[in-house]
């Protein structure tokens, strides 16, 4: 992004081959993004067909009907059960990134972070139903040790469908994470203990901040596609764990209000854009960089030292 | 019904491997149900009159629905329930049907095709099977319950029960409980039935359409609503006497699923030469077998090698779901919606 002026500047004269370079994914975004999207926005202030489809009359109704207290609730319960479960997954995945970009076996432990994905992620849903199932693994293990006397009921609740979302959604944080912190240079850290930091603080002020663009990265990953999950409440979730996801396959297949269930989509379009562009807003423009290799180590040796110089201040 | 996208596809792969015969070989688009007409039985067709079979399945009307509006054309055979049928006449989606290439239609129970509202006098659909969806007990954990619908009131299987996540079917069973139609349009009863759901949900684990049978099957579930082909071929064979399948004597909604041509379907004549072979005595019953339901095929019932799990006696007091219309759907969407999202 920062690069893109000065580039444009000088291809500007030679007939600006840049645009061509941007052609395949702008036609990708287009055909597979925007105009999706606007079928979408169009949708919304239509009127439901009979027997589903729409009909060519402008109506706010499916608005209307999101501004339903009930709407509220399943937008409420969908934030609650996706921020809990992305900073559960946050939390791990932080130190796991750590953990591997330290050790020496790095390319076993990235293979074990990816052969979850070599089983069909319906599977390991089902996977975990018979694990935490009364009659499941964990049950019979509880009772024959003596934990438990009757089984204790694992499943079909918002406790459930964190759990598997955190695992589900785990490897698309580490890998981000691992990556960044990997091309980290931990010899700041000992610069930051040689200032004066104490361990904590040299974490908190020198590898936080320089891994920070992982972090969001990850945060992202996870977010977003939790905050649009279908199947994991659907199978593993009880009574109270519909979630908006669960709310426009209904509208869409059942009620045939597709509207609505545009209207909803956008809900959660605007909702998960507005919290990037927050995100973006708040940690300036190298975050989604952070990963890459934008960063040159001199600005992140010299917000060590900065960082450094200022534990000094804060702590004598 | 079931959904197993998996075997489906396998089944589609499978017809198409057919092609054995060489030359122009006659083909036939069936957009069937998961899971509802045996492999064998599709593949002696093939044998039979040489005309392959290219099957696709659908798990609900509403996706075969769904997929035929949005443009999902190229099908010879649809196989909607009853409500959806009458639907599909009205949109205008169905070609009738030319009786005399069905000859096999005499085989249909005339007590089934009595009761058909939904396309009276058949010029349009052929029935094929006719079932609903009932309750399953596990009888080694419960006793002491009434065949009634209030089987779901009882706080002491609280966690152990589940209903279909099915307005129709729900509703439907709230609304029987009262004594109402399960087509009923007046906003009143709908309102009362879904009081009655409010008070069942807090017993249920959850509302499943997906997985109950498995959940059931391995004794996670203690009663089901269901249907009863996806309870018992989940269940372990030698231990499907403890299971008590029974429609509740309130009444319950029910289906019948007819076999229907496409309108404009290019291979017509191959389409009515399906229906009249899947209406054939031995090919019913092999299906009946397979599903382990009665059959409405009269002499095909005589046929059949293995006990259906119910009979069509015990289908007395339900009623078919009937197309709602426009503004009655609303209002059972309106209260399902209540119910799913809790107010």
């Amino acid at each position: 992004m920062k690069r893109s002026p000065g580039r444009a500047g000088a291809a500007g004269g030679a007939g600006s081959p840049g645009g061509l370079y941007a052609a395949p994914s702008l036609f990708w975004l287009t055909v597979f993004f925007l105009a999706p999207l606007a079928i979408i926005v169009a949708y919304s202030f239509l009127t439901p067909g009979p027997r589903g489809g729409v009909e060519w009359k402008p109506t706010l109704d499916a608005y209307r009907a999101i501004a339903n207290p009930s709407f509220a609730r399943v937008t409420l319960n969908t934030i609650v059960v996706a921020i809990g479960a992305t900073a559960v997954t946050m939390l791990i995945a932080v130190p796991c990134g750590y953990y591997m970009a330290r050790s020496s076996r790095q390319t076993l432990l990235l293979m074990l972070v990816m052969i979850p994905f070599w089983t069909n992620f319906l599977i390991r849903i089902y996977a975990w139903i018979a694990i935490l199932g009364n009659e499941g693994f964990l049950n019979d293990l509880l009772i024959a040790t003596g934990l438990a006397r009757q089984s204790v009921r694992f499943l079909y609740n918002r406790g459930a469908v964190m759990l598997v979302l955190v695992y589900t959604y785990l490897p698309y944080a580490i890998l981000p994470l691992y990556s960044t912190i990997d091309k980290f240079d931990f010899s700041l850290l000992e610069a930051a203990r040689d200032l004066g930091a104490s361990k904590l603080g040299a974490i908190n002020k020198v590898l936080l901040p320089n891994i920070k663009g992982g972090i969001l990265t990850a945060f992202l990953f996870t977010f977003i596609p939790i905050f649009g999950a279908y199947a994991v409440p659907l199978l593993v979730g009880g009574t109270d764990s519909y979630m908006l996801g669960n709310l426009i396959a209904d509208e869409l297949t059942k009620s045939r209000d597709w509207p609505l269930a545009s209207a909803i989509s956008l809900v959660i379009t605007l909702v998960t854009t507005m919290g990037v562009l927050l995100l973006l807003r708040a940690n300036g423009t190298s975050v989604l960089g952070g990963s890459g290799d934008g960063e040159k180590p001199v600005p992140e040796a010299s917000s060590a030292a900065a960082y450094g110089a200022q534990a000094i201040g804060g702590s004598r | 019904m079931n959904k197993r996208i998996v075997s489906a596809a396998l089944a589609a792969v499978a017809a198409l491997s057919l092609s054995s015969c060489g030359g122009k070989a006659e083909k036939l688009y069936l957009f069937n149900w998961m899971y509802y007409i045996p492999e064998d039985v599709i593949e002696d067709f093939t044998k039979e009159t040489g005309i392959q079979v290219v099957v696709d399945a659908y798990a609900s009307n509403e996706e075969m629905y769904n997929k035929i509006v949005a443009g999902g054309s190229g099908y010879d055979i649809v196989v909607p329930s009853g409500d959806y049928v009458s639907i599909m006449i009205a949109e205008g989606l169905l070609e009738p049907i030319d009786k005399a290439l069905v000859p096999n239609l005499a085989n249909v129970d005339p007590a089934a095709i009595a009761r058909i509202g939904f396309d009276k006098g058949n010029r349009y659909s052929v029935p094929f099977m006719m079932a609903a969806a009932g309750v399953s007990v596990n009888k080694t954990r419960v006793s002491g319950y009434e065949h009634s619908w209030s089987v779901f009131d009882r706080a002491d299987l609280k966690g152990r029960m589940t209903m279909l996540d099915d307005m129709r079917e729900v509703l439907g069973a709230a609304l029987k409980s009262l004594g109402y139609s399960v087509n009923d349009p007046d906003p009143a009863h709908v309102e009362e039935a879904r009081l009655v759901v409010e008070r069942w949900k807090p017993n249920l684990v959850k509302f499943d359409a997906e997985s109950f049978s498995k959940g059931f099957a391995a004794g996670e579930f203690w009663v089901v609503q269901g249907y009863a082909e996806n309870v018992f071929i989940e269940y372990p064979e030698d231990r499907r006497g403890e299971v008590d399948f029974f429609f509740p004597k309130e009444g319950t909604p029910m289906y019948m699923d007819s076999f229907c041509v496409m309108k404009g379907a290019k291979n017509a004549a191959q389409a009515h030469k399906f229906i009249d072979y899947m209406l054939r005595p031995d090919i019913a019953a092999r299906v009946s077998d397979y599903l382990m339901l009665p059959s409405p095929n009269v002499p095909g019932r005589l046929l059949m090698k293995v006990k259906p799990n119910y009979s069509f006696d015990d289908l007395a007091n339900s009623e078919f779901k009937e197309d709602l219309g426009q503004e009655t759907l609303k209002l059972y969407n309106d209260a399902w919606r209540r119910i799913r999202v809790g107010n």
